[in-house]
């Protein structure tokens, strides 16, 4: 190694510094954004990427590591980094209402101003001097004043108060309206006249003397309100005063494991919850032991039956449509009064189940759904399966005298599961967590009765997170939801751990 | 070697510099923006002048920006800017935007990413103002020129947060070729629907299709509401209506027709509208969207205000959806999105050319008196009463519980005083979980 990197020649690696320059400074401009904005944590997880980058490009020593540095770094940014954020939000209380920094719901409140009341407000007209400015103020009596910005205010007595806006005054000339306009954000920030009641521009028509109604206090770590003296303590995220009024704003901010908490030890959630579980382990064992029971047979009937070209090319059909598309589909046709099953079953039956208003035919009619849009993806998984079986052991069971029942149970089965068992323990991963189809069907109704959070009856667990989080998106709870999907993963995970674990056992069987 | 790696650190500190230098341009400025808007001293107040003396230098950059979600309206808007900038001096700039991303972004109030107004539908309103998102305005006067429910969709707390532009409610429709004239209670849509199902010219009544939105009139006509308004027009979670005699009347109207047969216990939305299109419905509750789709099925219709629970009571209301214009509180130039909103939108001639140019029932009365054809007058006497759809984020509970307690009625597990009071349960649990 040594000696190869001696051998490097330096005009290659000037290149190199080149590109590499060029791209710190993109990174530098995003971190610079990044912060901008405050996000701080993304901001240092794109610095460390770079700096681990740039480390990998210039210094030889680690050179061998160039073609998988930038694998990494994607996969720091797009899924390492989400998931640690994941969790940090589960520890915080981000979610509507509580979207700013502390510092930024501060800025907020002590923007607010707030007008005294008994104090006068005024029409004014714009009046400056090169670089200072001056208001005329027109009283709602009709008295009138001219106050500048450096601190004088005196009372004009003008000779034609019915003038629109009267010449210069003072050396100060009148400004139109297309001149005030644009500046008039930063007029709003300078104080006219005499402190400390100085007069502010309120709107492009209206002054008025106001004063700040919210002041910071950082020793008592409260907001005080500057009109009643009322004092709102910072408590878990909002400026909260003694009744309990929460001033809004309010600010993210840490709770430790009381998102956990919340949901773990909520009595509401228990009996729900519990359903959806089971459920959910019904459903994602039925959708992949079925789908692959029907892909392996459908494999098995077509393997030698001549044309089977097309037959196999129709059979995938279900595989491209977009899940979207065919659960739609697939709900208008089960529509028990004027889908064309529903109308079909209710012709030969008398009546068509209820398949969205009956739990038990709901949850029928999921799991053949799901079987239709999975058996495609088994049905190729396993016909490539039975070719890589040696026909040897079939024919020596031939010669002793097996079945086909028996060949096919003892011999061909125990292989195909042993090649396809990754596959199906990935696909019970993915129906644990099918939000589409549950969604899209029903949307996990019908509902339960007597459920205080509503739930339906084929809820599964990430569809009733889903609407526990996210019920509405006026009330987005994200750091419950975050909380929530740490646990999910904690279920979903150790699931599939013992499953590998089964697995493992089965291929050293 | 070393003297190699010498030279290297050089280049990178070169390069280092440079960037610096060039990040270091834009930081100056941004850092002591803020200072000076916290001062309060004649002095800061020079400084900012100059900085203000600047800006008028290069007043290109000043535009406002306004983010809309649907794009019917950015002609009208942009040229409603471009008068503004001829007397303002200042241009706007109109920007379609997703509703979701623009709700975000405003949320977010991420810095200078957002824009200085926008439209939205006020049911957005409850989570933009509870974030702070919101600048609230002033209309004055002009508040009385204004439908007085559209002002009460911008309401929230007590104060105005936005102009409104246009409101949006359900009719009611009857097939023309089998009704003659509207009936004027419920109980005559069901005698009316009766004779027609046996007749075995239409196959339903009417259909409904979630028991919430699209039935609301139903509901309201009995006397049912979902949550009360203060004196102020603000909607407030302490006053919950769904378990009043009027909407567990409602609904037990609706369960009296599944049971006799003649509404369907689960019907589509799509599906119910397709029943209607093809004649095999009488009536239906749904909104001017579908009004195309109906004119191209051909099927003769009519839409008028809703049936009353009993001859000579008040006709049912549905939900009114209000449109407005709102100003960030992010905006670095906030007052003067203020003054684009009520100096040039909220006026009689900016509504009317809106109106106009996007024929929507107007927020402006004597624009919304304006419209002359049959249709939309039968969408403004159905909802002339509208209340607006609650913005409170409790609202956000009510969906769910409410479709569960429809459809428990529907699947017979519960009466519908029961479904109703589970309903409000789920809300109150929520509402008190959410803190």
């Amino acid at each position: 190694m040594l000696t190869r990197h001696e051998q490097v020649p330096t005009g290659l690696y000037v290149r190199s510094v080149i590109v590499v320059s060029a791209f710190g400074v993109g990174a530098l401009w995003l971190m610079r954004r990044l912060l901008d904005d405050g996000l701080y944590l993304l901001s240092s997880a794109v610095a460390a990427v770079t700096i681990f980058l740039v480390l990998v490009y210039l210094r030889r020593r680690y050179s061998a590591m160039r073609w998988m540095a930038i694998g990494i770094g994607i996969t720091v940014l797009f899924a390492v980094y989400p998931i640690l954020y994941n969790l940090y939000i589960g520890f915080t209380n981000m979610g509507s209402g509580h979207l700013f920094t502390k510092e930024q719901a501060i800025e907020r409140l002590e923007d607010e101003q707030y007008l005294p009341q008994d104090a006068p407000t005024f029409r004014w007209l714009g009046y400056r001097k090169d670089d200072s400015f001056a208001l005329l103020l027109v009283s709602d009596d009709g008295a009138v004043q001219f106050a500048t910005d450096d601190g004088s205010i005196e009372t004009l007595e003008l000779t034609d108060p019915e003038a629109e806006q009267p010449g210069d005054i003072n050396g100060y000339r009148p400004m139109a309206t297309s001149e005030v306009a644009p500046m008039l954000d930063e007029l709003a920030d300078v104080a006219f006249g005499e402190p400390p009641t100085t007069i502010r521009v309120q709107s492009l028509r209206e002054a008025a003397a106001t004063v700040p109604r919210y002041r910071f206090d950082r020793d008592a770590d409260a907001m005080v309100d500057l009109t009643d003296g009322t004092i709102y303590q910072a408590v878990e995220g909002s400026f909260v005063d003694a009744d309990g009024n929460a001033l809004i704003p309010g600010f993210m901010t840490g709770v430790g494991v009381d998102n956990f908490k919340r949901f773990l030890t909520n009595q509401n959630l228990r009996g729900p919850l519990t359903r959806a579980l089971v459920w959910n382990f019904v459903f994602a064992f039925a959708s992949v032991a079925l789908a692959f029971s029907v892909g392996l047979t459908v494999a098995m009937l077509f393997e030698d039956l001549p044309g089977r070209r097309w037959i196999r090319a129709l059979l995938i059909v279900p595989y491209p449509i977009p899940v979207l598309v065919s659960v739609l589909i697939w709900r208008s046709m089960l529509n028990p009064d004027l889908g064309t099953i529903g109308q079909f079953l209710a012709r030969v039956f008398g009546s068509s189940p209820q398949f969205f208003l009956d739990p038990t035919w709901t949850r029928i009619a999921l799991i053949m759904v799901n079987i239709w849009l999975s058996y495609p993806y088994f049905y190729v998984i396993s016909s490539g399966a039975m070719r890589s079986i040696s026909t040897d052991m079939l024919d020596a069971a031939e010669v002793d005298g097996a079945s086909p029942w028996q060949e096919f149970r003892f011999i061909s089965l125990p292989q195909i599961l042993m090649i396809t068992m990754p596959l199906l323990i990935a696909s019970f991963s993915f129906n644990f967590n099918n939000f589409n189809l549950i969604f899209i069907f029903n949307n996990g109704n019908p509902p339960m009765a007597g459920t205080v959070i509503p739930i339906g009856h084929t809820d599964i667990l990430i569809s009733f997170i889903y609407k526990l989080a996210f019920v509405s998106s006026s009330t987005s709870d994200y750091g419950l939801g975050a909380a929530i999907s740490v646990l999910l993963f904690v279920v979903v995970g150790s699931v599939t751990y013992f499953q590998i674990r089964a697995t493992k056992a089965l291929e050293a069987r | 070697m070393r003297r190699k790696d010498r030279w290297r650190a050089g280049a990178l500190l070169v390069a280092l510099t440079l960037l610096i230098a060039a990040c270091g341009e834009s930081s100056t400025d941004e850092t002591s923006a803020p200072a000076t808007e916290t001062t309060t001293t004649t002095e800061a107040a020079t400084t900012t002048t100059t900085e203000a003396a600047t800006t008028t230098a290069a007043p290109a950059g000043e535009n406002l920006t306004l983010w809309v979600y649907d794009d019917g309206r950015i002609p009208i808007l942009t040229e409603l800017g471009e008068e503004f900038a001829e007397e303002y001096g200042v241009g706007v700039t109109v920007e379609a935007v997703d509703l979701a991303e623009l709700r975000n972004q405003m949320l977010l109030g991420a810095s200078g990413s957002g824009p200085d107004l926008a439209i939205i539908p006020h049911d957005n309103l409850g989570a933009l103002v509870e974030n702070g998102a919101v600048e609230a305005v002033d209309l004055g006067d002009k508040a009385g020129e204004y439908l007085p429910n559209s002002i009460d969709g911008f309401m929230y707390n007590g104060e105005l947060y936005g102009v409104p532009l246009a409101v949006e409610n359900i009719g009611f429709f009857y097939n023309t070729d089998l009704v003659d004239t509207p009936p004027a209670t419920w109980d005559e849509v069901a005698e009316v629907g009766r004779a027609l199902v046996d007749s075995g010219d239409v196959d339903v009544v009417i259909g409904l299709p979630d028991l919430t939105y699209n039935s609301y009139p139903v509901y309201t006509s009995f006397g049912g509401y979902i949550f009360g308004q203060d004196a102020s027009g603000s909607f407030t979670a302490d006053d919950i209506g769904m378990t009043n005699e009027g909407m567990v009347a409602g609904l037990t109207w609706i369960e009296s027709l599944v049971d006799e047969g003649l509404v369907p216990e689960n019907v589509d939305w799509d599906a119910s509208h397709v029943l209607f299109e093809t004649g095999k419905e009488a009536f239906i509750m749904t909104g001017p969207w579908a009004i195309n789709r109906f004119q191209d099925a051909g099927v003769p219709y009519a839409v008028s205000a809703f049936p009353a629970a009993e001859e000579g009571g008040e006709p049912g209301y549905p939900f009114l959806g209000v449109q407005g214009l709102i100003v960030s509180a992010s905006s670095d130039q906030l007052l003067l999105a203020e003054a684009f909103a009520l100096e040039k939108i909220a006026t009689e001639e900016s509504m009317k050319a809106i109106w106009e140019a996007e024929p929507r029932p107007s927020a402006w009365a004597s624009v919304f008196a304006l419209a002359d054809d049959a249709d939309t007058q039968g969408f403004n006497a159905a909802g002339i009463d509208a209340v607006p759809m609650p913005s409170i984020p409790a609202m956000g509970f009510v969906w769910d519980a409410w479709v569960a307690a429809g459809t428990l009625v529907m699947t017979g597990e519960l009466g519908p005083e029961a479904s109703l009071t589970q309903a409000v349960e789920q809300i109150l649990a929520q509402i008190e979980e959410s803190g």
